[in-house]
């Protein structure tokens, strides 16, 4: 019985980490990017709503404006800086995003101080779903929900939109792409600030989970980079594959063996990479 | 951004640390300034204890201004969090004469400093969690303010099972390593003498964020209590995520080691309304000397004292005081004088205990209260109970070398 | 004068320099410590093109190789030392032969993996490693009449194995082996059909930049008398990774600038301003944007910018493919 609560519980944490993950996968299906500052913008979304529920604002007002923020301030970072440096070899990539991460963390620091804060779940949702021995909250439930709309939306996004084709045809051969007469350079924008807005949209979600804090940017990204590793980089459906067995295994070992949680997602991790080396659904 | 302060210090840094040649490096001797090390975590994670914990070094140094008839000034030192940055920027604080310490918030980087102070001779006293700072890995340098962790469970647990006779099932959650046992087992000791059933126990890791899966485990064991063992942000997320399964309006929560005020803003009234907590200072506390503290920290920063503060203003004047008892900074002469030391404390009159350096002091049982009825924006929990319970040396496992 | 015989007399000016101009022994120690595990670093970025976040482990491990032998049995320090780098050449060899089997990003997250999967590792067997507390109390033992406990005592320790390892990280990069690693990074399949056994050459890149990481690894817990659980940490690999990048991937002694620079400047920044991590993040971005030679390279372009220089400048035998066409131009 207590697994089937946690198999759930599961659940809901993996629609969590594919929101989280999803950007990742995407930005570096096109852009061929390694990202380390994708846990930056998962924390700027956390902090927003935060700030914006502390003015007053409402929460779903907050919910509906950090993302688009966080993606607007991602639009800007990838045509100032990131643009310049796709050409040059992963080792840059790495270096400029960890950069960019230390920076956005010690500038929330700067901004909201170094203690953290609570945002509170909004009143409709504060209750709890009680379904004979099982309690689930509510707004965790709202989150799996609003989670599976994006997930279509998103999915219809990219399979079904001009857009979409572009991404795909763009994360094969980029030269293409440009030989087609598409604006390479506004549509690699576009999916950055899609990619780091779908962080931002997490990280909004989870402050009322979570609270806020300035080093939650980096557990994100661990959590991010695993998913994406074990779906298969620019793999949506590995996303959401990978996100949910993550999610699932961290409940279940919480019963099990806890201390070996983390042991086992790295374990995992590594072995699909050598026996898979696309993740479970990548793109060759 | 830099403030003037950074900048003075900026200059300072560049004028005498580093990029002098050997013999025009600075040399403390009798006579010139007393240099209180104050080595704390200013970045990193626990950035937040740093911040408050300088403030309380700057204001009892300044406040006491001279000591021994020379000028007292303290040596900020950042930690990052990290023993070994910690250990290192002591070592060199040493070097330059520094002999004495008040400082460290990790158990981690507590214990190495704590080692390597004694090593060169000087005197450190912490505020760090691990039983081990004055139990099996004591020594003649360190001491501790904080109560172990056997008193912060027998001032919490005890009485509250005290208060709520019917609460007879009651469910952990430890973080997984020494300081989590330490409370665990103490827990443990009392439910087995009170008859409770210990319906179960969840150990997590100490990167842990995510605790539902522990929460559900929890409401699966039906408790009547939840005691939650971990710290710091882990007890935020921990109450946090366990308010939102319903579990407050379930069960009775404790989260016996509590960091007080910096904690408390960051939950808020809401989380924290009916949950008890454990705490080793609260700036609520009856005592005159807490009174006049909270007076003057009020009139200088506009705030109550939070535990980080207090702690390194009490920890730092201990170390003066005991500096001005001795008529030296030796570190033998200071250790001598604080051993067995009295003295009236932030929580009333406290004591150094000089078989293992650990200072006898209260521990108190907060409770929550509701929005409505807090008198002040800071006016979260009120105390329901304090006192003073320690192992014996023995006990504690301390031989001290 | 050839080009390895002056690295070699920069890093041996470098450790006569820093007692000059540094207050703290220790610090110096650690400029040390961290050059050598820069610079075995660099012979797998620089020499092999395998961007390893794996280094951490080697780090850790050797940290807790030796802690664990002066701990536990009376063997000398020379004995404890080898150990360790004998503890992380055989990980990093494991660890390696995993790893290689993958290219470009996916190596780099295999080594993640590695990273976080040692990491958890030491922190459940705290019976072992002290867990979060670390492990306390590793002595310094003497060796033969001469104490190291006084800061400059050891520093002299360090400074002498850290400038033996150094000939020796330059003698393996200019053997054959070392030429065969940078055709293999500069082109794989070249040295592939041209019969070299790629794939043990980057395994023995990797024992050999585990070796030395182990024995840095050793010289830091005995600098702070604690093994702790951050020295195998993912930020440890990260420091390292960064140091190397910073320095510049071009020759060994880069790793050398690039450790010190990193050390001291962490140092002073953070005795200067709790948010120093704000600047240091600055400095990595600008340092992919404007210095992708990293220190060396900029300290090569001022020279060549002198008319002295100017004859004197020979173009770096091991140019790296990873650098950018324009970035030569001025050369």
């Amino acid at each position: 019985m207590i697994y089937l609560f946690q198999l759930v519980n599961g659940i809901g944490l993996g629609m969590l980490y594919f929101l989280l993950a999803v950007g990742l996968s995407i930005i570096f299906g096109l852009l061929h990017f390694v990202n380390f500052a994708h846990g930056a913008f998962y924390l700027l979304g956390a902090y927003l709503v935060y700030d914006m529920t502390e003015r007053g604002l409402n929460f779903w007002a907050a919910l509906l404006v950090a993302p688009i923020i966080v993606g607007a301030l991602a639009a800007l970072t990838e045509s100032v800086l990131l643009r310049r440096i796709y050409h040059l070899p992963h080792t840059f990539h790495i270096l400029v995003t960890v950069g960019l991460a230390l920076m956005v963390q010690e500038l929330v620091i700067i901004l909201w101080g170094p203690v953290g804060g609570n945002v509170s779940t909004p009143d409709a949702l504060s209750g709890v779903l009680i379904l004979g021995d099982f309690i689930y909250p509510q707004y965790r439930l709202f989150v799996i929900g609003l989670t599976l709309v994006l997930g279509i939306g998103l999915w219809w996004l990219l399979e079904g939109t001009r857009l979409g084709a572009v991404v795909r045809a763009g994360s094969e051969s980029t030269d293409m792409v440009s030989l087609l007469g598409i604006d390479i350079l506004r549509v690699n924008t576009a999916v950055f600030a899609l990619g780091a807005g779908l962080a931002g949209l997490a990280g909004a979600l989870a402050a009322p989970i979570r609270g806020v804090e300035p080093f939650m940017g980096v557990e994100a990204l661990g959590i991010a980079f695993v998913v994406v590793v074990i779906g298969g980089m620019g793999s949506y459906t590995g996303a959401l594959i990978a996100g949910l067995l993550v999610g699932i295994v961290q409940s279940i070992m919480t019963t099990l063996w806890p201390e070996g949680a983390r042991l086992m997602i790295y374990l995992g991790m590594g072995l699909v990479i050598l026996t898979m080396p696309r993740g479970l659904l990548g793109r060759a | 951004m830099l403030n003037r302060r950074d900048l003075l210090k900026l200059s300072s840094v560049a004028a005498s640390s580093l990029l002098l040649p050997a013999g025009l490096r600075p040399a403390f001797a009798a006579g010139e300034d007393i240099t209180i090390g104050a080595p704390l975590p200013m970045s990193g994670p626990f950035a937040a204890n740093g911040k408050f914990g300088s403030m309380g070094t700057a204001m009892i140094v300044e406040e006491v201004g001279k000591v021994l008839d020379r000028k007292l000034g303290y040596l900020e030192i950042d930690t990052e969090g990290k023993p070994a940055t910690a250990v290192r920027k002591v070592q060199e604080a040493m070097e330059r004469g520094v002999t004495l310490f008040a400082g460290g918030i990790l158990s981690s980087e507590a214990l190495a400093m704590g080692k390597e102070v004694a090593k060169g001779k000087g005197v450190f006293i912490t505020t760090a969690g691990a039983d081990e700072i004055t139990g099996s890995e004591c020594n003649k340098g360190t001491f501790r303010w904080s109560v172990p962790t056997f008193g912060a469970i027998e001032q919490t647990v005890r009485p509250l099972i005290e208060q709520l006779p019917n609460a007879k099932r009651w469910y952990t959650i430890t973080p997984q390593y020494v300081f989590g046992d330490g409370l665990l087992n103490a827990a443990k000791a009392i439910f087995k003498e009170k008859g409770i059933e210990h319906v179960g126990n969840s150990y997590h890791s100490l990167t842990e964020k995510e605790f539902s899966g522990y929460l559900t485990n929890a409401m699966a064991a039906k408790p009547d209590a939840l005691l939650i063992l971990n710290f710091g942000s882990q007890s935020s997320d921990t109450l946090r995520q366990a308010v939102s399964f319903g579990m407050k309006k379930r069960m009775t929560i404790l989260l016996a080691w509590a960091s007080g005020l910096e904690q408390f803003e960051t939950l808020g009234p809401d989380l924290m309304e009916g949950v008890y907590f454990g705490a080793q200072y609260w700036h609520g506390i009856d005592s005159p000397f807490n009174r006049e503290l909270v007076a003057k920290v009020q009139a200088k920063h506009k705030m109550n004292p939070n535990y980080a503060f207090a702690s390194a203003y009490l920890t730092t004047k201990i170390l003066i005081d005991a500096a001005a008892k001795a008529g030296s900074t030796e570190g033998s002469a200071v250790i001598q004088a604080m051993e067995g030391m009295k003295y009236t404390g932030l929580t009333g009159d406290e004591e150094i205990r000089a078989a293992d350096h650990q200072v006898i002091k209260n521990y108190y049982l907060l409770k929550g209260k509701a929005k409505s009825a807090m008198k002040d924006k800071d006016d979260y929990a009120d105390i329901i109970s304090f006192g003073k319970s320690f192992q014996s040396p023995e006990q504690a496992q301390c031989k001290m070398a | 004068m050839n080009r390895a015989s002056l690295h070699f007399l920069l890093a041996a000016l470098v450790a006569i320099a820093l007692p000059l101009f540094m207050r703290s022994g220790t610090l110096a120690s650690e400029v040390l410590i961290f050059a050598m595990a820069a610079a075995a670093c660099n012979l797998l970025l620089g020499y092999t093109g395998l961007l390893s976040f794996g280094q951490g482990i080697f780090f850790g491990l050797g940290s807790y190789a030796a802690g664990l032998t002066l701990l536990h049995t009376s063997l000398p320090l020379g004995v404890a030392l080898v150990l360790a780098a004998i503890a992380g050449a055989v990980v990093a060899t494991g660890v390696g032969w995993l790893s290689i089997r993958r290219q470009g990003v996916y190596f780099v997250m295999l080594t993640l993996a590695f990273s976080q999967f040692f990491y958890f590792l030491a922190y459940t067997f705290k019976d072992i490693t002290g867990g979060d507390n670390g492990l306390l109390n590793i002595p310094r033992p003497a060796i033969g009449p001469f104490s190291l406990g006084d800061s400059w005592a050891y520093y002299a320790f360090v400074a002498m194995l850290f400038l033996i390892v150094f000939a020796a990280l330059q003698r393996v990069a200019s053997s054959t082996f070392g030429c065969t690693l940078l055709a293999v990074r500069d082109n794989e399949e070249r040295a592939r059909a041209i019969g070299f056994p790629v794939r043990n050459f980057k395994i023995t890149a990797f024992a050999i930049s585990g070796a030395v990481t182990g024995l840095a690894g050793a010289l830091h817990a005995l600098l702070i008398g604690v093994a702790p659980l951050s020295n195998i940490e993912y930020h440890m690999s990260e420091s390292i990774l960064i140091m190397t990048i910073i320095g510049g991937s071009g020759n060994l002694f880069a790793s050398v600038l690039g450790a010190g620079f990193y050390v001291i400047v962490s140092d002073l920044l953070s005795s200067i301003w709790p948010r120093w991590l704000l600047l240091l993040g600055g400095l990595l971005i600008v340092v992919a944007l404007f210095m992708q030679k990293g220190l060396w390279g900029l300290i090569e372009r001022l020279v060549v910018a002198l008319p002295m220089g100017r004859r004197s400048a020979i173009k770096s035998p091991i140019e790296s493919p990873i650098q950018p066409e324009s970035e030569g131009r001025g050369i």
